[in-house]
């Protein structure tokens, strides 16, 4: 398990200063619209809920492209290094790899792209390329529009009912996980179950991806932590995927 | 527009190169025809113009005012988000199954992603930066209390704090509690009291 696969609860960690702002650098929107334009042209939006006829769209772009490839590709960092890079910075490196990896574009091109910008501040400051298929721009916003709900039919019974003590199980997050680390081996008590059953975008080697009951737990702070480092009168609550889940 | 937080300022070098590779990568995705020359505009337009905190501060506000419509917010979050007279998209992107917790003078709700970042986009928009930051996230869960005290919110000892994680795929946000001295402000006066801050549990509404 890596660092930010268990961030709860770390001490010795600075006072917060709220920083409000969504972006601190005018380059950190441009990134943020590249990867919710690769979510929007994603090749598997065929087999989505909303009815994207995204093979006709005509982009360049077919891979398969999610949250969980963006959250993946953090996750992979070397925790030193997860840590060392402000969130886009993060976003930066993932998708431009993705991008060279999938055959899109080449490291040199981008690399030489990336000098001519900094070596030349007229074309640094030169507008970007115009044009392209207006039908792009039409699918991504019909994706902004209607999602891509994860909730699927439930194919059988929830294992675990409202009230039930249950237990988090303690397995490796492999590549891609989504249970915070620290909560492995804990009790709780289930205080939902949601309806229906939820997919996740791929099959993780932890074993979420085929629809499946999520459960609201609460977990009570002397289950989580040391008693010398609990608040009084506070309940941690997650929503967690069953597959994670054991009997108490 | 550099931050006024001291982790997230970085050289200007640094900064100059991440705004030149971006806009390296951009331009040779509309030439290879990836995205046209008008994605990224047309998305953030959207989030200034369609999703974003002006949303969630009207559903706050007419639950403030009609408590049918808080009742049903309370129990299908999406369902009266979609009766607003909004944009169609209310269960769009990050938006698709949200909830919404209701503050009181028994209990404060403050919601976090440890693991990332999930934030329900169409009622709020995008994640300001305190949300993101590994400080906040791995803190909160442990030390709620100290940490909104940090934010300005000090509660008292007997309101219980409920810290909400986004592990799976609800979106959360907050309905906070509406502020005294507001008694007769039109909906859209009591919107205008409302914070992204507010509507996720690190501030409270003040006149």
């Amino acid at each position: 398990m890596k660092l930010q696969h268990a961030l709860g609860g770390l001490e010795g960690l600075d006072t917060i200063t709220p920083e409000i702002e969504v972006f601190v650098e005018p380059w950190e929107k441009r990134i943020f619209g590249i990867h919710t334009a690769m979510m929007a042209l994603s090749n598997h939006l065929d087999t989505s809920i909303p009815d994207y006829a995204i093979d006709d769209v005509p982009t360049t772009f077919k891979s398969f492209w999610t949250w969980g490839h963006l959250r993946q590709g953090a996750e992979g960092m070397h925790p030193f290094e997860y840590f060392r890079l402000r969130y886009y910075e993060k976003w930066l490196g993932g998708i431009s790899g993705f991008f060279v990896s999938e055959g899109y574009i080449t490291q040199e091109e981008l690399d030489a792209r990336t000098a001519e910008f900094l070596e030349d501040s007229t074309a640094a400051a030169a507008p970007l390329p115009s044009g392209g298929a207006p039908a792009i721009d039409d699918q991504v916003v019909k994706y902004l529009k209607e999602g891509d709900s994860p909730m699927r039919p439930l194919e059988a019974p929830p294992k675990f009912s409202l009230g039930e003590q249950v237990k988090i199980k303690i397995v490796s997050p492999g590549a891609h996980s989504r249970l915070p680390g620290n909560l492995q081996g804990r009790v709780a008590t289930v205080v939902k179950v949601y309806e229906g059953a939820f997919t996740y975008f791929f099959p993780t080697a932890d074993g979420i991806g085929v629809p499946m009951p999520v459960y609201s737990l609460a977990f009570q702070p002397e289950d989580l932590w040391d008693e010398s480092l609990i608040e009084p009168d506070s309940v941690y609550y997650n929503d967690i995927f069953e597959v994670y889940i054991e009997a108490a | 527009m550099p931050s006024n937080y001291p982790g997230f300022r970085y050289g200007a070098d640094r900064e100059t190169f991440s705004a030149a590779k971006v806009k390296a990568l951009e331009s040779l995705l509309i030439e290879k025809g990836v995205i046209t020359g008008k994605t990224v505009d047309t998305i953030l337009g959207y989030f200034e113009t369609e999703m974003g905190p002006f949303n969630g501060a009207k559903v706050v506000a007419k639950a403030w005012v009609d408590p049918a419509f808080k009742k049903l917010l309370l129990e299908d979050c999406n369902a009266a988000c979609e009766a607003m007279d909004f944009p169609e998209g209310m269960s769009g992107a990050e938006g698709e199954h949200m909830r919404i917790v209701e503050n009181t003078p028994e209990v404060h709700n403050v919601i976090v992603c440890t693991l990332c970042s999930c934030y329900p986009w169409p009622t709020l928009g995008l994640p300001p930066y305190w949300f993101k930051d590994p400080t906040f996230r791995a803190r909160v869960v442990r030390e709620p209390r100290v940490v909104l005290s940090e934010f300005g919110v000090e509660l008292d000892e007997s309101v219980t704090v409920k810290v909400w994680d986004s592990s799976a795929q609800i979106r959360w946000w907050v309905l906070p509690m509406r502020p005294a001295g507001t008694e007769g402000m039109s909906e859209t006066e009591l919107a205008s009291l409302l914070t992204p801050e507010a509507m996720m549990g690190v501030a409270t509404v003040s006149v």
